[in-house]
Parts: C-alpha cells; structure tokens; sequence
C-alpha cells in the first residue's frame, strides 16, 4: 500500500499536510479546484455537487476568465503527474480498469489545449451522468450485435468459417455460399441467443435493482426515490433489513451511541454483524427536521475498489471530523438490528466501492482444451497439405487437349496457359471445398455438453449434498469440468478444509501449569499409532458447549483461587473476556447469550471464560461489561463494566490484537493475545522460568494438533498512555497517507517483505507480562482420512499448506485411523525447518540490535544470506537422499516438510529447481507456517514448472490466491466466508466431497470430452477425406462430390446429436465403482484418452473409412444398377456415399459407447432417420427456381434398386470391420483398466440407486446429530480473521511488497451485491450463477 | 437476532432426485467380449457369405461383350485428331464379333468412354437445369458459360458445356445381315423425362457455333423425348463411365455373329480417350458387376477365418474375464 500512496503522494508534488488546509480554500462560485487525489461532496446540497460535477465542462464551454483555465491547467496537471504515477503501479491500473484506461488514452492522445479540454470534460461527463443506475450487462441493444460477433470471432474456429464463407461467396468455391454460411450462422445463432439470454437476465436484475425505493430527504420529507436517481450528496433513509442503495457516509442511526449494524454476506460472505459508528457530531440527524440543517462537506479519496480502506474527512462549520471505513456504509450491504439510520451518498453507482470491485473472474481453460487447439493446428496443416497436393495436381492437369472443358483464358482458373495462377486459384477452392475439416460445431457442442455436465450433474448430484449445512455443490465455471479428471497435485489448505473449523477451547497453560484433561483427536491417532489404546469415549461427555471441550476441575466453579497462582488465573480469564472484538447477541444469560464472532477461535476463548465464571454480556462502542464470579470471595457474582479505550485489531502480519482498557478503579490495562512468535519478542525481560514452561507447552500442545494463542497483559501508567494516544488519535485522523503517518508516529522501518511496518501500536505493545496460553482444537472434518486415502490410491498427491505451527500440521498429516492418512510411519520424512538452533541464534542477534538501535539492516540482510545458504545445503542433501531412495528397489516413500520461512528461501529462483524436483519425488509434502502469497507461489510451482495439473482448495480469504493460481480452484462451501467460494471454480462443502467431485464427475468429464472430441475429429476427417480422393477423379478440379445442404447439414443436423448424448450420457463405470477403485482415476492422469497416440489411431481408421466409403460406392456403381440397365450419375452416387457416411459414422459411434441409454438410440436412429426424411423431402420437391437439380428425385431412383440396400449394408459394415476388430483385439489383449473393472462388475446390477436414497434419510450416528446440531446453531459461520494469517485484502499486499503480481481477489462482489434477494431468506447465501435457486 | 428465523425459514436447496441429474438412466452396458467377437464374425461371415455368392452369381449370370473400337476405326496412326475433326471424311468402320452365350433379350448397347473428365467441375456446372425444364427461363443461361449463348447473342437450348459436348458416335447392329433395331425409348431414368426436360422446349440454336463439341440435335422433338441428351447430361461420378446407347429386344444366341457398324464421329483422340461398345445382359442386380459380390465374400471369409483364429487363441490362451491382475496397478505396483 505504501508503495503505491507513495508514488501518487509524489506526483501530486504537493506534501499531504497540506491537502486540509488547501480544501478550505474560498470557493470561486462554488466552482472549486480540487487536487485529484481526493474529491469533495456537499451533503445535502445537489446543486453544490453538480455544479462540481460539471464544472470542467462549464469552463471549456465558457473559456473566459485565465484564472478559470489556469485551474484547469493545474487540473490536468494533476491528472497528468498522477497518471505517471499510475502507470508505475499495474496492480492500480488494472484496478481502475475503465476509467483509468480512459484517462490514459486520454493522456496517450497528448493533445493540448482545447480539445484535450473538451474530451477531459466529455469523459467526466461520461463518468458522472450515471448517477446511481448500475449496469452489469455485456451489452445493449444497439452494441449487441457488433460486440456480441465480436466476441464470437474471436475464437479462431468461427473466424476461420467466415473466411471461409466469404471466400466461397466468390467464383472460385465450388460450393453454394449455403455450405459455409448455414453451419456458421447456425452456431452463431445458437452462441448470440445464449449470450443475449444470460445479458438479458442480468439486465432484467439491474433493472429491477435500479428501480427498488430508497427514502431521500427532498424539502424535510423522505421521499421515496428510485436507486438510480440517487446522487452524491444526497441524504437517505435506509430501514431495518433494508440494502445500502450506494456507498453512504454514517450520520446516525436510532440506536443510542450512535452505532447501527451491518451485514456484508454479499461483500465478502461473512454473516457476522459488524458494527459502523456515526461521527458523534451528527448522532442526532435523525429526523427530517434536523437533518435538513444539516450541511457539511466530505472530502475523501477517489473511489477506490479497496474493501477496507477509506478515509475522509467531514467538514461542518470548519470542524473537521475524521472519517474512517467505520462510518462508511457500503452499498450490498444490509442494515441489521436497527430501526433505520441516515446517511450521506458517497460515492455512487459504478463508483461504489463493490462496483470498483467488480471485474471479470479471470477465465480458466482446461488443458484438454489447450491440446484441442493443437489438434485443430494440426488439422490446419493437414488442411493446407491436401490443399497443397490438390492444387500442385491441377496445375499439372489442366490442358487444353480435353476439348469438351474448353479450357481458354475466359476464367483465369481454367487458363491453361497460367498454370501457377490456376494452382493457387485452386488451392483457395479446395480449402472452401475441405473445410468441414474443421469441426465448426465442436466448440460449441463441448460447451453446450459441459455447461449441462456442470448445472445438471455437477450442481444436482445428491451425493455431494450436505445436508447439515445445507448446500449442494456448485460448479462455478463449466470449463474445467474435464480438468478434474486430471488432477495430479492438490494442494489442501487445513483449517477449515480438512478440519471442521469447529473451534473448541481444550486446553490452557497459566502461569506455567498446564490444565485440560482432555485427549485431542490427533493424540488418540497419534497413540493408536505407537499401540496404545485411548478411551476416546470420555472427551465426549465432557463436551458441554459449542466451542467449550474443556474440563479441569482446578478451574471451574471458582476452583482456580486455590491453585498456586491465582492472579495469573484471574488476569488470564479477564484477557479472555476483554481482549476481543466479539458481539454478544440475544439475553444476557449465560445459557442464552450468542456470540458473534469474526472467527470461531474468538467466540471459543470468550466462550471459554465464561465457563470459567467470567461472563461478557454486553458491548457498547466504549465499554464491556463482565460478570465475574468468584473473584472477591468464593461465590459473589458482580457486575464490571470495563471502559474499552483502544482496539488494536488483528491482522494477519501483526497477528495479535490488544485492547487498552480502564478498570472501574482507574487502573489501566493493556491486554494483548496473539501468536506465539509474536508476543515472546514483546515481553518484558525476567521470568525466564515462566517464558520457558510456557513455551514447552506451546510445543506440547502444538504437538497435539492444537491451535495455540499467547495471553500477555500490561499495566499502563496514564501519562504514559495519554501521550501515546495522542500519536495514535492523530494519525488515525490523516486524511491521506494514513498508514505511512501510522509509520512515522512508530519511526520503525523494515526492509524485509514479510514484516509489516511497524504502527503506532508497536510503542505500546511493548514490554508485556506473559499470563499462559490457550489451546483450541479444530477437529477433522468427516470422512476426510478416507477421502486422502482415495485420493492418493487415486494417484493424487496431497500437499497441506497451512498456517498452522510445524507440529500441528505433521501431527494432522500423520497417518493413522484418526488423522489424515498423508503421512505415516513407513515414510522418510525430510523436514526442513526454520526453527533449529542455529539459526535462532542467527535470528536472535538480528532481532536484538533491530530494536536497540534501529539499524538492523544489515543484520537482516546477513540473516537473509545465511538462511538462503542454509535452505540450499539442506535441499541438496535433502535431495541427494532422495536420489539415492530412487535407486533403490523397495524405497520408502518420500515426504517433506518444511516451513514457511524456509520455504520463502527455497522459492528463490536459484533454487526453485531444487525444491521442485526433490519435492515432486514425495508422496506426500506438507508446508507450514505459509502466508497466502506462499501458497500460490507454491502452487504456481508445480503448475508452471512441473506441468502437472493442480487444484487447490481452501475455505478462507488467505485460500484465494492459491485457488486462482490452480488449474482447478475448489471452495468449501456452506459453513464459512464466501470468498474463497467466490474465487474457486469449484464449491463443495465437504472436504470428502472431493472424491465424488475428482473421481466420479471428473474422470466422466474427462471421459466424455475425450470420447467428443476424438468423435468429431475423426468424422470430418472421414467426411472430408471422400471428398478429398474424389478430387483426385475429377483433374483435381475442385469438384465437390455432395450436394450443398448435404455438406452444410452434416455436421450441424446430421451428425450433431449422438456426440452431445455421448457427451452427457457414457458412463464407462458407475459411481460407486468409480469410488471403489480409485485407480481408475489414473488414466486421467496420464491422459490415456487424448495422448496423440489416441488421435492418430483416430486418424487411421477415418482413412480407412474415408476410403471403403468412397472406393466401394464408386466401384460399385460403375455399372448398370438394375435390370433396366440404366446406370448412375454423379449425385446418384454422391447420395449413396453420402448416405454410407452418414450411417456409418452414426453406427461407430454406437460403437463407442459404454452405456446406451434409449437416448443413444433415440438420437443415433433419428439421425439416420432424419437423414432419409431430409432426403426424400430435398429430392423430392422441385423447387421452381432453383438453378440446379442436380439431386430431384435421386433417392427414389437410388431406392428403387437392390444394389441401394446391397451397398448400404455393405460399405458400413466394410467401415467398421477394422474397427471393430481394433476395438475386440485391444479389448482382449491391451485392456483398459475401467474395461477390467466393467468386466469384473459385469453382472452386478448398478445398485448406487438405492444406497443414494438413504442419503439424508437414514439414521444419523450421534456424533452426526451432534454436528449438525452445532450446524444447525446460528452465527459463528463465519472466520474473517482467524489466527493463521485468515485476513482478507492482504495477500494482494504481501504480493506487492514481494514485487510479485497477484491477481485481483475476483470475488465477483458486484455481481453479488446486485443480486436481489427476497427478504424472507435473507440470510441464504447467495451465488450469482443461480439465481433462481432463491 | 433474525438469524435463527433466518435458517429456520431457510429453504432445503437438496438436489431433488431424477434419474437424470444423478446420471441412473436405465442403460444396458454391452461389454465387447471375446466370445461377442467370435461370435459377431461368424454371425457376419455366416450374412455375409450367402449373400456374396448371391451377389456374385447374379453377376456371372450377365453376358457382356465389350468391343474397342477407336483405335481401330481410325485409317492412321498419326493423324487421328485431323481425321476425326474433318467433317467431310467418312467415318464408317464396321465391326464384327461372337456373341459368346446366349444374351436374353433385352440386351442393352452401351458406349464406354474413358479419360473423359465429365466431372470436373466446369463441366458439371456448366448446364442450366431452369431452361431445361421451364419454357419461360430459356435466357437464364448464365451458368452454361462459356456454351451459353450463340455468337449474336441468341440463348442456346440446350445450353452449356454438357449438352455441347453430346456423343455422337452412332451404332447400326445387324445380326446375319439382318439389322437389329436398337430401341433407344426409355433409356433415360423416367424422372428425367418427366421432371427434368420439358415437353414443351425445343432445341434452339443448338451447335450453330464455329466449335461443334460433338451432336446435334433435332429441333423438331421436344427435350423430353430426347433421351441421348438425358443419358449424357447425367453426368458420370468417373472419368471412366458407360452409357445407355439403346436396348435390343431379341434374344442373341450363343456364337451368332454380329456386325456393328459404327459412325465414328467422336473426338476422343485429341486426349487419348478410349472408345468402347458394350453389349450386355443385366439381371437384378445390373450389369456385370461382380465388385459387390467379392467385397461381401471378402468381408465374410475374413470374418470367419478370423473367428476361427480367435477362437482357437480363446481356446488355447484364453483371458479369464475380469481378472484383476490385469489391472495396471496390480500388474506394476512398482511403477506407481
């Protein structure tokens, strides 16, 4: 962030203190010049902000007064120098996108004077006549067609069919315009009616959204106004449930302090309410009379897409109020529990920041699809060599000896005397005559079969609906359907994904005495590991509460006043109860209160202390108020309200959190929790005791697959804090530049990427006590050991990356019955690890003088230099190991695990190879402690560098870049934050599901579109290669041997059908076999079914056809038919071969198919059904102008005779021989492995019918009950901060700091903002693609 | 807070069960079987066997006498183009041959043209079937350049490189001495009769040019009734091909004699084409074609004899049906 404010801030030339004082400039008849950086609203005053609006235009239109254009000159200027600065930062280009394109262009033109003028002003006027209407659509009426075929040629294949359909528009075609023209206009048709259907629709919701009623303040009334009349400046009414029509700057509301609450499930997916407070100076604007006297005037930042970031200032009477993203309202979001507030509109319609957020997914094509174009290249060259010989051939031929052609000079393609003309002349007239070559339908039939594979099977299938949570899958793109049947390498975030992200509070360490009985589901794995048995059945009972599976009786009931060290127990329960940002909803009893919580974790700890007799009930904007029992004397319960001074919030790079607070009594304390790293290099000197229990039990409880959080306080002397607020309060209060004043205030400058700068808080966070540690267990999610197991028996590599410490992730890892079966005892594990001795030492040194004396670069670049050399000495002999296991017969298999600050060395392009190849020799790679940014780098790894194909799948907003780095992004869907689900291509809601997902529809996919694409290849091949030895019976003239409409119908009616059915119908195994032997999945892998060998055997047997349908029709009607003597002609024999093709080409692919469904018989016989249909009908009517009868009544002439039925027996079944033979011999002698398994399960009935019923139905086990019980519970849904590095908008940060290009969460935030939902299910979340679901 | 009315309101978005989405369809799943391949083979050899000697008897049932002739009816060697070009020549050649069986009657006369590109593609296109069947487009002849028009301008009926290029060689038969009539009616496809050339449009203008491509037509008769015409405008699929010249409605007997005499007036010297006559039988199945019936003895002989290759090798190294270790991770565990 800082890098690019940076930049912008030196264009403007112009130092940030000064941008307030320069907004209190006199006005120039409310004409103002405004530095670019910011823009200026009047509340309340529609004119002010029109006449604002348009005032560049109204100076160009005016052009008087130098003073006028002297601010337009610095306007431009401004405009001009930012722009550079712009240009410097891609990532800020592409996030304005448009408008910054239209600045730019704007800029690249350089025009001076007046015109540039004009066309700034015209864009503004572009920009800001919009008002608040939004537009989601593609297109409109009058673009749709020039845009829509656009987008259509695009694609190479339809490009090259209007090429083609002009070039056979010209004398030089041999056939009718209608054989290109039909087929390609018939696709086109088919693609502009499904893209206007899905504008229309999208339209028909802007529409309606545009149209929905807010109440605006016009003359002391609230009238009800349509969105899009909303304009800035405007101030409105939004009611209880209702949805913010724009971005709204807070006034006030009817709750007292002036807070209201919002829900952002259509910004980012979370559900929790989080809580917006008014500027105190306009707490009471909330009747018409008083907020009409309202005027003020906001200067805040351009609109921006940044989600969570905003400052401004609000000016009434020269009072400048700082603004914050807490008092900004952002449109798609809805107001919860409160009557109504009033707010001020921003920044409207397309300016909106979840408008600015909007921006295409970026598109994924799968690798079968990549490989598609290669062969479609290939069948290019094919084309052009064909081409080529025909052409060289009637060079050759042309002569004027054959006197009946009359070859002269009339036509310059039959002028014997110019053979090369007549060559290439020729050459333009064979590719019109050979383009069925190219399969025009295949496109749009692969997309047409995979969008019903996705939105039927994908989205319908039972099997991987989850009933607790209540969600389907959803497949969010249908291009990667096949893509799934390949996947070699998932990378698998932990929390969340294969753990419940069911936060449990399991165990404490206070004051270096560990209390918690409880055994963790990993300890139980782990000992069944080592043999000993665990009665697993006591920790159940001891689960009372949701997120409370704790029990120690020397702490409940008051229990703890008598353990040794009380006060650390008490100040332990306190940090639990008061370090947290959690709303307490509902009574305020302990059994009927709610929490809600940005992350589980929080709701766990605050649900912990009040197990242990400190109950937080209530929350105001400045107070928390705490019923401790037990804390005088045993048994005295009392009320404490604490005042909250100061939240430092969490965040993923300072990953602690510290409230400020003040006792009744005066006493000031500073509670801090977070990470472990984190907290020891604050702690004040002394007690090394403490320090090092405590940190034995971190490890313990690390060991245990347990999340752990440090707990540390501090007293705090008042002038102490008074001076450091002060710092803080000002820098808050930075208009610009907020984060670089945060920086100053600390003076703290840090180098190396991954640590943030320091902040204000740093310089009181400082010297804390430490009280303990906490331990929360996150459980495995169902069925997920069995699903890796599948997976990896599935030939899938499973790779964990996980924020989690290095012990948690192994322990997960770990096979055994509980844990994840990834690793297990059988394998060599090489741990690669940041946390040895010696390079703490190294750390330690470079830490300490970093905060003595501030000048610790050096050190950090000599730590860098040593952990470089250290992770490369360690990959070799890691690597040099793993060499040697390879050689071995019975090697062990390879795991490697390795941590997220090793791993920041080992991605180093030096030694990325290394990494790369030790780490694809293991069966099983786990990488901890990784930021977001680490996980796609990882991701993007493999991909790019091994080839392999890889998915990712995560839950959280620390999982998006790696979803979006995959080939195949998967989401967990139904149980947490939408924004992975929203970046993913792919939304499940179980882990487990990953199987049905992978193995059941993935591998079908692949199948299918193989079987499809091959299908079609191999019947243009045939269909042109008749055509092609024709030619060479004709002199090479270019003479086509079917009929126009044969040739324009064979792919688009004739053919079409039967491929689309194969396409969603062939089913080589069933599911449940599919799942049973995983295995299966591996020809997927290796791509068994699209390898070039596939292809070619394709191509051979469409030569051989192509050649028995040709020669054996032509040979045999050489003669005399019937016993009338009469004998063919040409379109007699071209409708026999025609009619062959036809049959033939339908039967193989009766051939191909592993399961017929009536559908494949219904499609298959209609085919050849309409064929003949067609045929009687074409050549049977005497059209009275057409010019050329060549077909009238051929059919009937041809069916009269016995030698029709002969051949059409004959010449298929000729056809087909070689590939039946082929298909018999491959069968018996090289079979596939599904062929096996079909032969093994040949007489078993497909019974996953009836095991599919008692899905949903069938008896829960009690664990089940229980978690769908705890499902069925409100709140806590979400995790927006979770303790592994779970913050959303920061990966694009750590990715900038890294000087790496990550691309731009596409969250897709504005398609769902605009989605409209009915207020009786306002909860549901929503997706964009169906919308009808709601 | 609203959100426990909020999920209790909640509708189930389960998937509602159909065969379809959960892909159950009924399907029958043919597994292509050792024993279904021997089996399909035999059965294929055992259809297809029959029917080509079926085939192949119909054809060897065809009495056909095919007589070359432009090399014979032509005086030298080396000017045969000038020869043939002159109109005031004589063209007459007479010649001879045994009928070698007994040919029932109706025995049809064909000429056989080779090398003869008749469709190639100027010359299929260059015809215009609207003039041909309706009176009024008698000007639409666009399509027949460069034969469409006379020299003044005048529409040519018929029209186009086809028609302009009618074989005109004529065939007299006689049988000792005694002509044969060659019936020349019903020698065209009755579509073409009845659809394709009017009754009501007379050859116009036809051959009037400096370049006669070939015969002429009588102007008096209507092109419905001239069935030479039909017959050559069906264009060939080949360079080789026969045509229909007539029909002879008496029995031939076996080692009868007969005399052809023929009027050689076709140019097929300039592109060394091969001229032929062809006297010949049909049955149900046509002419002499014996192609059919060896691809069906062929198709089913391979048939068997692979059947019974596969048979022996399913006797003597079978595979066991759906044996796991066929299965590539049991077969090479080591690979994976």
């Amino acid at each position: 962030m800082a890098g690019w404010r940076g930049s912008r801030g030196g264009g403007d030339g112009t130092p940030s203190d000064d941008r307030i004082a320069s907004s209190q400039t006199v006005r120039l008849g409310k004409v103002q010049p405004q530095a670019p950086g910011h823009r200026t609203v009047f509340c309340n005053d529609r004119e002010a902000n029109s006449l604002a609006k348009y005032k560049i235009m109204g100076v160009v239109n005016l052009f008087m007064g130098k003073r006028k254009i002297r601010y337009i000159h610095s306007e431009v200027n401004h405009i001009e120098s930012q722009m550079i600065a712009w240009v410097h930062d891609i990532e800020v280009v592409a996030s304005w996108s448009g408008d910054s394109l239209q600045w730019l262009l704007l800029w690249i033109v350089g025009l001076k004077g007046a015109l540039r003028y004009h066309l700034l002003g015209f864009l503004l006027w572009l920009r800001t006549s919009e008002g608040n209407s939004v537009s989601t659509t593609k297109y409109d009426v009058f673009t749709f067609l020039p845009k829509g075929l656009f987008e259509q040629f695009r694609r190479v294949a339809n490009l090259y069919f209007l090429m083609i359909s002009i070039l056979s528009c010209t004398p030089v075609s041999p056939v009718s315009p209608i054989t290109n023209v039909l087929p390609l206009s018939l696709v086109l048709l088919v693609s502009l009616v499904k893209e206007a259907w899905e504008d229309w629709k999208r339209f028909q919701n802007d529409m309606s959204i545009n149209n929905s009623n807010v109440e605006v303040l016009q003359d002391w009334n609230w009238v009800p106004t349509p969105w899009k009349k909303l304009q800035v400046g405007d101030i409105i009414r939004v009611n209880q449930d209702g949805f913010f029509p724009a971005d709204l700057m807070f006034l006030a509301s009817t709750n007292p302090d002036g807070v209201c609450y919002v829900e952002t499930a259509n910004l980012d997916g979370e559900t929790n309410l989080k809580i917006r407070k008014a500027p105190e100076r306009t707490w009471d604007f909330v009747s018409p009379d008083k907020v009409s006297e309202f005027k003020g005037e906001v200067q805040c930042e351009q609109p921006n897409n940044s989600l969570y970031t905003f400052t401004g200032n609000l000016i009434i009477d020269k009072q400048i109020l700082p603004l914050s993203p807490n008092q900004l309202l952002l449109r798609g979001c809805s107001l919860r529990n409160t009557e109504y507030i009033v707010g001020a509109v921003i920044f409207t319609g397309h300016e909106t920041k979840v408008m600015m957020n909007s921006m295409k997914i970026p598109s994924k094509r799968s690798t079968l699809e990549k490989k598609l174009d290669k062969l479609i290249l290939a069948l290019f060259t094919v084309l052009f060599c064909m081409c080529l010989l025909g052409s060289i051939g009637s060079g050759v031929f042309i002569n004027s000896k054959y006197h009946y052609l009359r070859f002269d000079t009339s036509e310059a393609q039959f002028d014997p005397d110019h053979r090369f003309v007549v060559a290439i002349l020729t050459f333009f007239t064979l590719i019109t005559l050979y383009s069925p070559i190219i399969p025009i339908s295949l496109y749009v039939s692969v997309e047409m079969i995979k969008f019903i594979q996705s939105t039927q099977f994908i989205n319908n299938d039972l099997r991987m609906y989850h009933a607790e949570s209540n969600t389907p899958a959803l497949a969010r793109t249908s291009n990667l359907n096949e893509e799934l049947g390949q996947v070699e390498y998932i990378f698998s975030d932990k929390t969340g994904t294969l753990t419940r992200n069911l936060m449990e509070f399991f165990k404490c360490s206070i004051g270096g005495e560990v209390y918690g009985t409880g055994v963790s589901e990993t300890e139980i794995g782990a000992a069944q590991r080592t043999g000993v048995k665990v009665d697993a059945q006591k920790r159940s009972s001891a689960a009372s509460e949701r997120g409370f599976n704790f029990d120690d009786a020397r702490l409940m009931r008051g229990a703890w006043r008598n353990e040794p060290n009380p006060d650390c127990c008490k100040e332990f329960f306190r940090c639990l109860a008061i370090c947290h940002t959690v709303l307490p909803e509902g009574d305020e009893s302990p059994e009927r209160i709610r929490y809600q919580a940005a992350s589980p974790d929080e709701a766990a700890l605050v649900v912990a202390a009040k197990n242990f007799g400190f109950f937080f009930y209530r929350r105001t904007p400045t107070m928390i108020y705490v019923r401790e029992s037990h804390v005088d004397k045993m048994g005295k319960v009392q009320d404490v309200p604490y005042e909250i001074l100061n939240v430092l919030e969490f965040n993923s790079t300072r990953k602690r959190q510290s409230v400020v607070c003040r006792y009744p009594d005066g006493r000031l304390v500073l509670y801090c929790k977070g990470a472990d790293t984190v907290i020891y290099e604050r702690l004040v000197d002394g007690n090394p005791d403490l320090k090092r229990m405590s940190r034995e039990h971190l490890e313990q409880f690390g060991a245990s697959g347990l999340r752990t959080l440090c707990l540390a306080y501090k007293n705090l002397k008042p002038d102490v804090y008074e001076s450091w607020n002060e710092k803080y309060i000002h820098a808050k209060s930075a208009l610009r530049d907020r984060e670089k004043k945060l920086d100053e205030v600390s003076g703290h400058q840090y180098s190396q990427p991954n640590i943030k700068k320091f902040q204000v808080a740093e310089q009181i966070e400082k010297d804390l006590i430490l009280i303990g540690c906490t331990a929360i267990e996150d459980k495995l999610q169902e069925g997920v050991p069995a699903c890796i197991e599948t997976l990896s028996r599935a030939g899938i590599k499973i790779w964990v990356l996980t924020g989690d410490k290095m012990e948690t992730a192994i322990n997960i890892a770990y096979g055994s019955e509980v844990a994840c079966k990834l690793i297990n005892n059988g394998m060599k594990q090489f741990v690669i690890s940041s946390e040895t001795e010696a390079i703490r030492e190294v750390e330690d040194k470079a830490c300490h003088t970093s905060r003595r004396c501030f000048s610790h670069l050096g050190d950090q670049i000599e730590l860098a230099r040593y952990m470089k050399e250290l992770v490369k000495n360690e990959l070799k002999s890691c690597h040099e190991e793993a060499q040697k296991f390879l050689h071995m017969d019975s090697a062990p298999k390879l795991a490697l695990i390795i941590d997220g600050k090793c791993l920041m060395y080992a991605l180093d392009p030096s030694l990325r190879g290394m990494l790369l190849n030790f780490s694809l020799n293991c069966t099983a790679v786990v990488c901890c402690r990784v930021s977001p940014l680490q996980k796609a780098q990882v991701t993007s790894l493999v991909k790019k560098g091994a080839n392999k194909i890889t998915l990712s799948i995560g839950d959280g907003a620390n999982d998006v870049s790696m979803i979006q780095a995959a080939h195949v992004g998967v989401g967990i869907s139904g149980q947490e934050g939408m924004q992975a689900v929203m970046a993913s291509d792919f939304a499940i809601a179980q882990f487990r599901f990953l199987t049905d997902l992978l193995l059941v529809h993935g591998r079908w996919s692949y199948h299918r579109i193989c079987k499809v694409v091959t299908y079609f290849f191999y019947k243009n091949l045939t269909f042109t290669l008749t055509q092609f030895w024709f030619t060479f019976e004709t002199g090479f003239s270019g003479q086509r041997l079917y009929d126009d409409w044969f040739q324009s119908l064979y792919n688009v009616i004739f053919t079409a059908l039967p491929v689309i059915i194969i396409g969603l119908f062939d089913k080589d195994v069933s599911a449940n076999l599919s799942k049973k032997y995983p295995e299966l999945y591996k020809e997927g892998i290796r791509n068994a079914f699209f390898k070039w060998r596939v292809v070619a055997t394709w191509a051979f047997f469409a030569i051989y056809q192509s050649l028995v349908l040709y020669y054996f029709v032509v040979a045999s009607s050489k003669r005399a038919i019937n016993s009338s003597g009469k004998l063919f002609g040409l379109w007699d024999v071209s409708t026999m071969a025609f009619t062959c093709v036809i049959v033939t080409v339908n039967l193989r692919l009766l051939m191909m198919c592993n399961t017929l469904t009536r559908w494949h018989h219904i499609s298959v016989g209609g085919s050849i059904l309409f064929w003949f249909i067609f045929v009687f009908i074409y050549s049977g009517v005497a059209l009275p102008n057409k010019e050329q009868e060549n077909i009238y009544f051929v059919i009937y002439v041809l069916m009269s005779t016995i030698y029709f039925y002969l051949t059409l027996i004959l010449v298929p079944v000729a056809a087909l021989f070689c590939d039946f033979l082929y298909m018999g011999v491959q069968r018996w002698f090289f079979p596939y492995d599904y062929q096996i398994v079909q032969e093994i399960h040949r007489h078993e009935a497909d019974t996953s019918r009836i095991g599919l019923l008692e899905v949903g139905q069938s008896q829960l086990t009690p664990d089940e009950v229980r978690s769908y019980a705890i499902m069925q519970l409100p709140g806590e849904k979400s995790r927006h901060t979770g303790f592994a590095f779970d913050s959303p908008g920061y990966e694009s940060f750590f990715a900038s700091q890294a000087g790496v290009f990550v691309p731009q969460k596409a969250w897709d935030v504005a398609r769902r903002a605009s989605m409209r939902s009915k207020p009786k299910t306002p909860r549901t979340p929503r997706t964009p693609r169906t919308p009808q679901r709601n | 807070m609203s959100s426990d009315d909020g999920s209790s309101k909640k509708v189930s978005r389960k998937p509602r069960y159909s065969r379809f989405t959960q892909q159950e369809l009924p399907a029958c799943k043919p597994i292509l079987t050792p024993a279904l391949v021997i089996g399909i083979l035999m059965c294929l050899g055992i259809i297809s066997i029959p029917i080509g000697l079926l085939a192949l008897s119909a054809s060897k049932n065809v009495v056909e006498v095919v007589d070359r002739y432009d090399d014979v009816c032509i005086p030298s060697t080396d000017q045969k183009v000038g020869f043939i070009k002159d109109p005031a020549t004589n063209k007459t050649c007479i010649r001879t041959f045994t009928i070698p069986k007994k040919m029932r009657k109706p025995v049809y006369v064909y000429y056989q043209l080779d090398n003869f590109y008749q469709n190639h593609r100027r010359y299929v296109k260059s015809r215009s079937d609207r003039q041909l069947w309706n009176p009024k487009a008698e000007s639409s002849t666009t399509v027949c350049d460069p034969e469409g028009q006379t020299g003044d301008g005048k529409p040519i009926v018929p029209c186009g490189l086809i028609a302009w290029s009618l074989f005109n060689d004529t065939y007299m038969l006689s049988k000792n001495d005694a002509a044969l009539q060659i019936n020349k009616k019903d020698i065209a496809w009755r579509s073409d009769r009845t659809h394709k050339f009017s009754s009501n449009i007379y050859p116009k203008n036809f051959q009037n040019g400096t370049l006669i491509g070939g015969g002429k037509l009588d102007e008096s008769i209507p092109l419905s009734q001239q069935e030479d015409l039909m017959v050559w405008m069906r264009t060939s699929a080949l360079p080789t091909f026969r045509k229909l010249y007539g029909k002879i409605e008496t029995d031939l007997e076996a080692n009868e004699k007969i005399t052809v005499t023929i009027q050689n007036n076709y140019n097929t010297y300039s592109f060394n084409g091969k001229k032929k006559l062809v006297i010949s039988t049909a049955t149900w199945i046509g002419g002499k074609n014996d192609f059919i019936g060896k691809m069906y003895m062929a198709v089913g002989g391979t048939s068997i004899v692979l059947g019974v290759i596969f048979s022996l090798l399913y006797v003597f190294k079978p595979r066991p049906l759906g044996d796991p270790s066929y299965l590539s991770w049991n077969k090479s565990p080591t690979l994976d």
